[in-house]
């Protein structure tokens, strides 16, 4: 790194360093959840002759790396937060909108990039073990097909609103963000069905709500769809557009405004 | 330069420091002084951009550091009491960490290792805490920062450790460099430090520096008060006295350079004392019962900074 990099508000030469940084300093947990997740499906292999994660559709494979990815994301900040590597996280030479920056490249980017290789690599040589073995080689996971673009979309979001939580929370951040989550999403739903009874009255309920109040609780996933365009708008906006926006803006904040505090000398 | 302004910061409702200004000119050690609790290591935060100051102003080289610009985070090294360090090995923590300093002293650095002892092969985890304060240390003298900020830095180090260490400081204290101790060990340091400034109460009580010092004030070992005490403090066959220097220092045996440790203990007990002793102006002759007076009230304000010594040094002007 040179002087003149070191003047610039933002640098992607130091935003590449700490993306590096935060890779070499997780590779090791990823390594080890990777090589639990080989030795279970060896396993299964062994015991029912077939891989359990080689599914049709590839969602083990999926769960797993937005699960790690997720937890990750959760815990994305809690170095800033620690009493002693604290001071240090906060004194690296280098902007808080950059390593905010290298939190999210790390985990909405980097890490299911990596992880989804990997887990492909892994499931092809899973299911080469299994032919080897007699059985009839699973399917090889495609990541883009099993993730999708709308998968990416709400795991980003799921990772945005947790790397948030991480910047907020000092301790626990992960069960007090998923608090947060379920506490917002249950009070949201219930003035939306108080504001909808208001306006539409109870045989304005779209089909899913009637059955419910007829004790049918049969909810599927084109509930919004059936309530109204409208609402179905309303709810794509906050849930593609407020929530991320919302969660990094506020996430970027407690990281610029982070001081070192919670070691008192 | 560090410029601060009527700067005021504070824990939740406690004031640590109000209205506090200070002013630090490159080439020099400065040295940071005071009680538990005094803000000696917030203020250093302060510095680096750690705190930010609730208000008035804190300029570095022309730099705000709450800010924490990418420009002046690597000109500026803080190196706390209890350092953390990765679980890597040295080599590793130059190719990811020192990479963010672009006047990092790699030679300056491996020499420093090395004259330290510390052990390249081991995680820096594994150190032990005098090894991870040596490599902190080494780390902050190698950086090549203009303003180094090192907190308590000879506690945890063994005698050799601290000569080195010592060696080390003198050779990093370079014209355009400003560097900020903080400590307790005065002794360790007292020849290197210039000037020592003193905290307490939330300001800055005095910054002495060492031409002045020399010239005003002295110490020695009496056996009965004399005339131009500022400080005493008793032992078991005499007493230990801070010495205004004048033309007539009879009666006060050899003076030597002024001992810092008194010279702070006398801040503490008798600010007023010790100010006009710096003045030049006369002392009212101070008996015993005020010398052990004056030694209890330094001993109850490390207890309670701003109460006990206050008092007697308003007592003791009087």
């Amino acid at each position: 790194m040179t002087n003149a990099t070191l003047n610039k508000t933002f640098s992607f030469e130091r935003l590449a360093l700490l993306v590096r940084n935060r890779a070499l300093e997780d590779f090791p947990s990823v390594a080890i959840v990777a090589g639990i997740l080989a030795g279970i499906n060896l396993l299964s292999i062994l015991i029912a002759g077939k891989a359990v994660m080689n599914d049709p559709d590839g969602q083990s494979w999926i769960f797993a790396i937005s699960l790690a990815g997720l937890i990750l994301a959760g815990s994305a900040f809690k170095g800033m937060h620690d009493g002693r590597s604290g001071t240090d996280w906060l004194l690296l030479p280098a902007t808080s909108l950059e390593k905010y920056a290298a939190a999210l490249v790390s985990y909405l980017i980097l890490l299911p990039v990596a992880a989804a290789i990997g887990a492909t690599g892994l499931s092809a040589i899973l299911s080469l073990i299994e032919l080897i073995a007699g059985g009839q080689g699973g399917r090889i996971l495609n990541p883009i097909q099993a993730f999708g673009v709308k998968g990416w979309i709400d795991f980003a979001t799921g990772a945005l609103v947790l790397a948030a939580g991480s910047a907020t929370f000092r301790k626990r951040a992960l069960i007090k963000t998923l608090g947060i989550v379920i506490v917002t999403v249950l009070v949201a739903s219930g003035l939306l069905f108080v504001a909808f009874i208001g306006v539409r009255g109870i045989q304005g309920l779209p089909v899913p709500f009637v059955r419910m109040s007829d004790g049918g609780w049969n909810i599927n996933g084109d509930m919004s769809m059936k309530a109204s365009p409208a609402l179905d708008v309303l709810l794509g906006i906050v849930r593609y557009a407020f929530v991320p926006l919302f969660a990094l803006l506020y996430g970027y904040f407690r990281v610029a405004e982070k001081e070192a505090r919670d070691e008192v000398q | 330069m560090v410029k601060i302004q009527s700067m005021t910061f504070g824990y939740g409702k406690r004031p640590l420091f109000e209205g506090l200004d200070l002013r630090l000119e490159p080439g020099t050690v400065f040295g940071l002084l005071g009680l538990n609790g005094a803000g000696k290591t917030s203020l250093l935060k302060l510095l680096a951009g750690a705190l930010s100051p609730q208000s008035g102003s804190i300029s570095v080289f022309d730099a705000e550091p709450r800010r924490r610009e990418a420009a002046f985070l690597a000109d500026t090294v803080f190196v706390p009491e209890d350092p953390w360090l990765p679980a890597i090995k040295p080599s590793a923590w130059l190719e990811r960490y020192a990479v963010f300093r672009p006047a990092f002293n790699r030679k300056a650095f491996l020499e420093l290792a090395h004259e330290f002892a510390l052990d390249e092969d081991k995680l820096l985890t594994r150190y032990s805490y005098g090894q991870r304060k040596k490599f902190a240390l080494a780390a902050a003298l190698s950086s090549g920062s203009r303003l180094i900020l090192l907190d308590e830095p000879t506690n945890g180090l063994d005698i050799p450790s601290k000569s080195q260490f010592r060696r080390a400081l003198a050779s990093s204290a370079e014209a355009d460099r400003i560097i900020v101790v903080s400590t307790h060990q005065v002794r360790d340091l007292e020849r290197l430090i210039d000037p020592a400034v003193i905290v307490h109460g939330g300001k800055i009580l005095f910054s002495l520096g060492s031409e002045m010092m020399a010239a005003r004030l002295g110490s020695g070992h009496v056996r009965e008060l004399g005339p131009d005490v500022v400080y005493a403090e008793k032992d078991r066959v005499g007493y230990s006295v801070l010495l205004k220097r004048s033309s007539d220092n009879t009666g006060s045996g050899e003076i030597q350079t002024a001992d810092l440790e008194l010279v702070f203990n006398a801040a503490i007990a008798a600010p007023r004392r010790l100010e006009a002793a710096l003045r030049g102006e006369s002392l009212r002759p101070l008996d015993p019962a005020d010398a052990a007076q004056a030694a209890d009230a330094v001993r109850t304000a490390d207890q309670a900074p701003s109460g006990a010594a206050k008092d007697y040094a308003e007592e003791a002007s009087k």
